[in-house]
């Protein structure tokens, strides 16, 4: 047991140190070569934060998820049918802002436990039930709204468009305007969620049973932890992130569709995978995915800079980018097997 | 008919995705009563069943070899319908000679289809390295080519609709010859015949299992996990390339947007109505066939009831989720326990009525 | 030892491929830095159709460098998460100007006031969006309710002049739910069934796709035996339609009282065309793609400081190779048919 538990802390170490090199390689590389374009103003940093802050909150529960042994494939759907709820009670139903954002965060609560009921006490795979749920989601969500909502509640516009800019660091553009760097709300919660999520995950006796389930399930069971409940919970809180990701999404978007979010469970899935958890369970960190995350974004920033790739060379130069990081990832995790083994 | 009770009494463990099937296609008896009728137009067999069969063709052969990447790696292989696409845009742009549109063949089929199959064979190349040799987990390696693949097709095709307008092609998606039935069926019932026999005549589908359940003991056997994977892989991408092929011969063109499009999602979900486990190992191939069959039967009914597309996933949800709870060990022990003899009854009246229609 | 240097062996081939992926480029970059060009920010969709296609290539061909632009491309790869993105890339990089393409009509306020913080002005294409109007500057679009408007004034036209006086029993194959090309063409041909009394027998999407296109007539087709018109909202669609119509043993073609069905169709692509030319197609009404020089000489404009109109149309044609019907009158404004000849679409761009 204790091998095992050296080996794991090893691994997790490495992939976190590999991770946070490659973003500053890759973020020094940007400003080097896009420096003229601006790319190292502090804008643009902030925007990798305010462009993915939804993202952000359903990787580091994504991550949970992973390291428990599990996957939720459904998170992308459950956010187009979160934004698609929360656009029609503002909208259509009048509801406030206030109220429909804490209906949706409760239909997730209620939607993980559903799920997480399904994976632990019946037993079934979580790729099938997630799988299930993603078309429950998508489905729902176009039942709801054939057409597109447009979020113009004021309260909700408000809280999502309250600048809060720091006071230096401006700079002059073309047009005469002085740009100060700014943030959104959104990115202070995806913060706190994030932090949150790593010291509970680290430190209360919940995370660490976490952590004991996806490294060996049995041996979890037999040190006596109830692996059930704690799955279930798992999945509960799992839901409950994915719907306050959702509403930060719609905060950035502003807008419902059924078509919203998709593929935002493989930008999810991939960002956790960057930020070094496994998705065999047992190993995994949410300050990794966070950075999983940057690295995703600033290789789509070096895309949008670059502004004269064609919609397939995106697609081929993203996948050529993603590869590299899990190749070195899986190169340094043979070598390091390999090392401990000796 | 005569084909499904055949495996049923050939194999217990299909009992369940059968019953799934019945279920489909025993609620459109009653909701389109003309539902099992076929005629014969212009001499080809005409009827929403043999649209089932038809349209389930591609799914039913990718899920042939999702199965069997899924029971070796015990993980998925996303790539399938990007691989698709990327085949069926190098066959048609042979075809086409590169420009957008023609009447007449630049290159014979048969050597435009081997291309296509061969830049299948290239990405189940990749994939199986990745996932063998690099031993980087199948979802992730596979997240690689589901990026590219799509835009190596739109690349290719130069992000335009590359048609072939030629009967000569189409002959794979429709009729050939007088034949009544359509091409796709025989393609996938010859697929399944091989697959079948080669698993029935070599130890493939033994060793598969082996390095599925345990890929360590399997090594200390003596068997090479890394090379059964591999095999693995390139089997799933060769069938999702002949799969692509069928896709674009149906519209004689590439659309490389759209062909497969989500496919992966829809054979992983045949994987599992068929009763395999995900996390590999064990596996059926013909229950894999029933579930693919299921989904196409699950999607044309729900077109038959007139119901809007974007509304179609809530009730597949709700088929899988009873399909899926079904199968899950807990409810199965439950039923086994105490409602194994209710059941059975249950299911022969079912069956013997669906039978005698 | 080996993965070692197979690791350090990728490191390198990272910085190679960074370096000349993002390098070579960048180098153009710097050459264009000069103040003579004018950069624009141009946010597309994605590549999901040949109609888009052709839209970027004329938008690219029309901001070349020769003209005097330094054009910055964004595909938002059909996200609307990918295009707000892009827009605050475009600010961060200081352009001249921003072209955007919106993916949909809502969620633009908080980008677009970024943009005008910045004191950029933003131009929209192909469909407005319901952001504030002081927000951007000027947009240019397809009127896609004028389109299904022509095209079932055409039908109705038509109809007459045939002096057909049975039922008119038709199905909608729409485009992809939520789209404005859809609302719009879904809405006109509402209107019209319920103003000329027409039979709508089905009423579903087909996503602009030939494949998904063929699957729901097919599903139609075995439902109801009395179709004879069939509106599909995009050429791809039609083309699935027709194939459809085939293997049910019935035949496409202008003649109703035959028992032919009538295809009306959208887009006006050069396959689209074709078929329209043979006859398979009764009418196919345009969606023009070709923004490009009508987006340059705005840009133009606006740098010599002129105004813009805020909401223009771009023109749009429609084609038939028959010749019954020569104009088609909508809300009191008559628009002209061309008929189709191979002449007139050898000369088409795209």
């Amino acid at each position: 047991m204790s091998f095992k538990e050296l080996k794991t802390f090893d691994i997790n170490k490495s992939l976190i140190s590999i991770t946070i090199l490659l973003f500053f390689i890759m973020y020094g590389a940007g400003m080097l070569i896009f420096g003229r374009q601006g790319f190292a103003k502090p804008q643009v940093f902030l925007n990798l934060f305010i462009n993915n802050a939804g993202l952000i909150v359903i990787s580091a529960s994504m991550t949970m998820v992973m390291i428990i042994g599990g996957i939720d494939i459904s998170v992308g759907a459950l956010v187009a049918m979160d934004c698609m709820i929360l656009g029609d009670l503002m909208m259509n139903r009048g509801w406030s802002a206030w109220s429909s954002m804490l209906a949706v965060v409760i239909l997730g609560i209620i939607y993980g436990l559903t799920q997480g009921f399904m994976i632990a006490y019946l037993k079934i795979q979580p790729f099938a039930v997630t799988l299930a749920g993603m078309f429950f989601c998508r489905g729902m969500a176009a039942v709801i709204s054939s057409e597109v909502i447009s979020i113009t509640n004021e309260s909700f516009v408000n809280i999502s468009q309250l600048r809060i800019s720091l006071p230096l660091l401006g700079t002059l553009n073309k047009h005469g305007k002085m740009i100060y760097p700014f943030i959104y709300p959104s990115v202070i919660v995806a913060f706190a969620v994030v932090v949150l999520m790593f010291l509970m995950l680290r430190y209360t006796k919940f995370g660490r049973a976490v952590y004991a389930i996806g490294g060996n399930e049995n041996a979890a069971m037999f040190m006596g932890l109830n692996v059930r409940r704690i799955k279930l919970l798992t999945y509960t809180l799992d839901g409950f992130l994915v719907s306050v990701g959702g509403i930060l999404f719609c905060m950035n978007t502003m807008s419902c569709f059924s078509d919203q979010a998709k593929g935002l469970e493989m930008d999810a899935i991939a960002g956790t995978v960057i930020g070094g958890t496994l998705l065999s369970g047992g190993v995994g960190n949410v300050f990794g995915s966070l950075l999983g995350c940057m690295i995703r974004g600033t290789a789509e920033s070096f895309i949008s800079f670059n502004g004269s790739l064609s919609s397939w060379w995106v697609k081929i130069t993203t996948a050529v980018l993603l590869s590299f990081f899990i190749i070195i990832q899986s190169c340094m995790l043979i070598f390091n097997n390999r090392k401990i083994s000796c | 008919m005569k084909k499904l009770s055949f495996s049923l009494s050939l194999n217990r463990e299909l009992i369940l995705p059968v019953f799934c099937l019945l279920t489909v296609l025993l609620i459109n008896l009653v909701k389109t009563p003309d539902f099992f009728d076929i005629s014969l137009t212009n001499g080809a067999y005409y009827g929403f069943i043999i649209d089932i069969i038809n349209r389930g063709s591609e799914l039913a052969i990718i899920s042939v070899g999702m199965t069997l990447a899924v029971s070796v790696s015990g993980g998925v292989d996303i790539s399938v319908g990007a691989v698709a696409a990327l085949s069926a845009a190098v066959i048609t742009n042979i075809l086409s000679g590169g420009e957008a549109a023609v009447n007449e063949l630049h290159a014979p089929i048969l050597l435009a289809i081997g291309a296509g199959l061969f830049s299948a064979l290239l990405c189940g190349i990749w994939n199986g390295f990745l996932v063998a040799r690099l031993k980087i987990q199948p979802m992730v390696a596979t997240l690689i080519l589901y990026t590219a693949g799509r835009g190596i097709a739109q690349l290719i095709c130069g992000g335009q609709i590359t048609y072939v307008r030629v009967n000569a092609y189409r002959i794979l998606g429709t009729n050939f010859g007088n034949n009544p039935l359509p091409t796709p069926i025989y393609i996938s019932i010859a697929v399944m015949i091989i697959t079948g026999l080669f698993l029935k005549f070599t130890s493939f589908g033994l060793y598969a299992k082996t390095v599925g359940i345990n890929s360590e003991a399997a090594k200390l056997a003596g068997l090479n996990p890394g090379t059964i994977k591999f095999i693995a892989y390139i089997v799933c991408a060769m069938l999702a390339g002949l799969a692509g092929a069928i896709y674009s011969s149906r519209i004689y063109s590439c659309d490389a947007n759209n062909i497969g499009l989500n496919v992966e999602v829809d054979a992983i979900l045949a994987v599992i109505l068929g009763g395999n486990q995900l996390s590999g190992g064990k596996f059926s191939i013909a229950g894999s066939v029933i579930g693919a069959y299921t989904i196409q039967a699950l999607t044309t009914s729900l077109y038959a009831f007139g119901m809007p597309s974007a509304h179609m996933p809530v009730c597949k949800a709700l088929v899988i989720a009873a399909s899926i709870s079904l199968q899950s060990p807990v409810v199965k022990r439950l039923l086994n326990k105490h409602g194994k003899k209710y059941f059975k009854t249950v299911f022969k009246t079912v069956f013997k009525e669906a039978a005698g229609v | 030892m080996k993965t070692r240097a197979l690791a350090a062996g990728l490191w390198g081939l990272l910085a190679i491929i960074l370096l000349s992926a993002c390098g070579a480029p960048a180098e153009t970059g710097e050459g264009v830095s000069d103040d003579s060009l004018i950069t624009v920010g141009f946010s597309q969709v994605g590549a999901e159709s040949d109609w888009r296609t052709s839209c970027t290539n004329s938008v690219m061909e029309a901001f070349s460098e020769e003209n005097g632009f330094n054009l910055i491309f964004s595909d938002a790869q059909q996200k609307q998460e990918n295009q707000i993105k892009a827009v605050r890339d475009f600010i961060s990089q200081d352009v001249d100007y921003i072209i955007i393409d919106p993916i949909t009509e809502s969620g633009w306020d908080q980008s677009l006031k970024e943009a005008s913080d910045a004191g950029i002005p933003v131009i929209l294409v192909d469909r407005a969006v319901d952001a504030d109007e002081s927000l951007y500057t000027a947009a240019i679009g397809s009127d896609f309710e004028l389109e299904g408007k022509k095209a079932c004034a055409y039908l109705k036209a038509y109809l007459d002049k045939m002096s057909y006086k049975g039922e008119v029993n038709i199905v909608d194959i729409q485009g992809t739910i939520g789209a404005s090309a859809t609302i719009g063409r879904s809405k006109a041909f509402d209107d019209a069934a319920k103003k000329y009394g027409w039979n709508v027998l089905a009423q579903e999407t087909g996503e602009f796709t030939q494949a998904k296109g063929q699957e729901v007539m097919e599903s139609i087709l075995k439902r109801h035996d009395n179709v004879n018109v069939v509106y599909c909202e995009n050429d791809n669609e039609a083309f699935g339609v027709r194939d459809a119509i085939e293997s049910a043993g019935k035949k496409v073609g202008n003649n109703i009282e035959k028992g032919e069905i009538i295809l009306l169709s959208f887009d006006t692509t050069r396959a689209g065309l074709t078929e329209t030319l043979n006859g398979t197609i009764l009418v196919n009404t345009e969606c023009n793609p070709l923004y490009g020089e009508r987006l340059a000489s705005m840009v133009k404009t606006l740098e010599e400081g002129g105004t813009l109109e805020k909401h223009t149309y771009i023109d749009e044609d429609q084609y038939s190779a028959n010749e019954l019907v020569k104009s088609v009158t909508v809300d009191g404004k008559t628009y002209p048919v061309t008929i189709l000849t191979q002449e007139i679409l050898d000369e088409r761009p795209y």
